[in-house]
């Protein structure tokens, strides 16, 4: 993947410049930040999360599970307790809820895992270890006459080093 | 470099997390870095501290391996008296768990500032004391190699636990609980130990953060999944910490014996399990805000806020206590009133008032903002309140028992130094566990005190960077306040 990186430490230079490289279209926009900003967000202009789906889908999935097993361990070993039915639903709600959020919080952060790209196993290309401490960075992949095009709103926004990377 | 900040006035909110209150003496996102990472290098009290903790570990360990040659006998069970102070522990521990949770998640729901500087060690808190009471169960039976028999899984054995016993619940509880708190406090480090990757310089350890921090960049596609998962994560875990010690407390309420049987159990239960939660944390953290010079991050707003929750959990402890005897009083049970006569008056009076003036009369000190905001009797009350919550799993669990129906189910309990003995290694177990941890990663979220401190900003604030709250400043660049 080629590219152009920038790394800024003011936040509303690395802002502005993702705005003006946005109208250009010069390439696809990664940015960099060491906490989530929602100036960002706004100037990316990127969806809702589909995070939620699987916490949905899984939740009740795990909820359907939770259920499922009890009634099915109690029809098959059944005991009697306290006169009550064999399938008691009221006291297997417990284990209902207890499954549904293990199942439903662990499918969540398996797709928020899926999502991000992560585990990642390269990291060589379009990051620098400053942008988890105090600077913002700006990737965007592009090459040729928009690459320059891209170095050139980099620089003019305050860019502290603008360089290629392949 | 101040320390403190000063108190909220004049119908100021506290938990709206602006910079300039919540963190008067933090200036840029390099100084929380250096600072926080900072704490990590080890010190000769640490080391002396672990080592403590490891004794103390081991004197357990050497007292179960005892146990387990000699047989259950060893502890103090005398019948009628066959639950003691392994369950008692047991309780006591999942209890200290539950207020890392609150204060991770139900706090991070309900967007409480005080909560940022202090989660981490929360967090961390409960996943170590859940794991401590995990051990409690199997330290309780007989044979504890077959402790597995619980979990429902195809055996060789082709029978199935029954779903319809609390002990049953427990294990699914429990068992949820300690995934999703350890998930929890991980997701949140992932950030983190990308900052530690990136700043460390020794190979070995730069290769193993970067495969903590699985390859995480900070990029924005990132940081939108993240931010969304966790958020729900928070939705699960809220609604998981009533359950889990509302299931514990069915261990006790769906017996028939008198002091159990009762349907504010879970609420109870709940109650208690924060308000113990919380004073370990105000036992763990004032310590270490000292060791790690970290009071201008653990504010005394902070701590103020916090002790401002432990009042109130308090209060519902106590108001639980009072609706007991004021239930046993009412129900015209014979049994019930004896019971809570006893408890009180008789064979166990000096436990329960133990338990009545360290949890629910000391806590009312906090009335007084002055004591809120003094650190030091934090501490002290703190250590009061896990000293009155042990004793009130005590007073629960044994007076109970001794005092059932029957004068020939009318008996006495004595710990023998096997249960201390393994008391003690449950504390040494905890905090070896949490001093490893606070050497290794992070005590506070760097990412997440970084959203509260104002970013450096071009045009025109850097004079005063506390004049930087997003939202304040430039809103064509802010856009959402936060």
């Amino acid at each position: 993947m080629q590219g152009v990186l920038g790394a800024f430490h003011h936040i509303d230079s690395a802002v502005h410049a993702v705005e003006e490289l946005k109208k250009s279209r010069v390439g696809d926009i990664t940015v960099y930040t060491p906490t989530p900003r929602h100036e960002f967000e706004h100037a990316l202009e990127h969806g809702p999360s589909k995070v939620r789906v699987f916490t949905l889908i899984f939740g009740l999935c795990g909820v359907t599970f939770g259920y499922w097993i009890p009634v099915w361990m109690s029809d098959y070993w059944p005991l009697v307790v306290g006169g009550k039915a064999i399938a008691s639903w009221v006291p297997f709600t417990i284990l209902g809820f207890e499954v549904m959020v293990l199942v439903g919080g662990l499918a969540t952060v398996f797709a928020m895992f899926g999502f991000a790209g992560i585990p990642r196993l390269t990291m060589t290309v379009g990051y620098d270890g400053r942008f988890s401490g105090g600077h913002f960075g700006v990737w965007v992949a592009a090459e040729g006459n928009d690459a320059a095009t891209a170095e050139s709103i980099l620089k003019k926004h305050g860019a502290e080093e603008v360089r290629r990377e392949r | 470099m101040a320390t403190t900040a000063a108190p909220y006035r004049g119908g100021e909110r506290p938990n709206i997390p602006s910079a300039a209150k919540r963190f008067p003496a933090i200036n840029d996102y390099e100084q929380v870095d250096r600072e926080i990472a900072g704490t990590l290098r080890p010190t000769l009290g640490w080391f002396a501290a672990l080592g403590i903790a490891i004794l103390c570990m081991l004197i357990g360990a050497t007292t179960w391996t005892y146990q387990i040659h000699e047989g259950l006998g060893a502890a103090g069970y005398q019948p009628p008296v066959m639950w003691g102070v392994y369950i008692i522990t047991f309780v006591f521990w999942v209890g200290i768990g539950h207020a890392g949770t609150l204060i991770s998640a139900i706090l991070y729901l309900f967007r409480a500032g005080f909560r940022t500087s202090i989660y981490r060690v929360s967090e961390a808190m409960t996943v170590f004391a859940v794991m401590t009471a995990g051990l409690f169960p199997i330290l309780h039976l007989g044979r504890p190699w077959k402790f597995f028999y619980l979990i429902p899984y195809p055996n060789w054995r082709l029978i199935w636990p029954n779903p319809k016993s609390p002990l049953v619940w427990d294990v699914f509880a429990i068992l949820t609980y300690l995934t999703i708190s350890s998930t929890f406090l991980y997701i949140g480090l992932i950030p983190d130990i990308a900052i530690l990757r990136d700043r460390e310089k020794n190979p070995v350890r730069k290769a193993i953060l970067a495969t903590l921090a699985l390859g995480w960049r900070n990029s924005d596609r990132e940081w939108r999944h993240f931010t969304r998962a966790y958020l729900f994560l928070a939705a699960f875990a809220t609604p998981l910490v009533l359950s889990v010690h509302s299931v514990v407390s069915f261990d006790f309420a769906m017996a028939l014996t008198p002091g159990w049987h009762a349907t504010i159990f879970p609420p109870y239960f709940v109650a208690g399990a924060i308000f113990s939660g919380i004073g370990m944390v105000f036992t763990i953290v004032i310590p270490l805000r000292k060791a790690f010079k970290l009071e201008h991050y653990v504010t005394l707003n902070d701590l103020d806020a916090a002790a401002k929750l432990c009042l109130f959990t308090s209060m519902v402890v106590g108001l639980a206590y009072l609706t007991e005897f004021q239930v046993a009083w009412m129900s015209g049970n014979k049994f019930e009133q004896d019971y809570f006569w006893n408890r009180v008056f008789g064979q166990w009076a000096w436990a329960a008032w133990i338990m009545l003036i360290c949890n629910m009369i000391l806590p009312l000190s906090l009335w007084s903002q002055k004591l809120r905001r003094n650190p030091m009797w934090l501490f002290i009350l703190s250590i009061f309140i896990n000293i009155g919550m042990w004793f009130e799993r005590f007073v629960i669990v044994v007076p109970s028992l001794s005092h059932e129906f029957e004068p020939w189910q009318w008996g006495s309990y004595r710990p023998t130094w096997v249960d201390y003995g393994i008391l003690l290694g449950s504390f040494g177990w905890f905090f070896m566990w949490f001093l490893l941890f606070i050497k290794q990663l992070p005590v506070m979220a760097m990412a997440e005190i970084k959203e509260v401190v104002p970013p450096r900003m071009k045009h025109g604030h850097d004079d005063d960077p506390h004049n930087l709250a997003a939202g304040t400043i430039d809103p064509d660049i802010t856009g959402v306040a936060h």
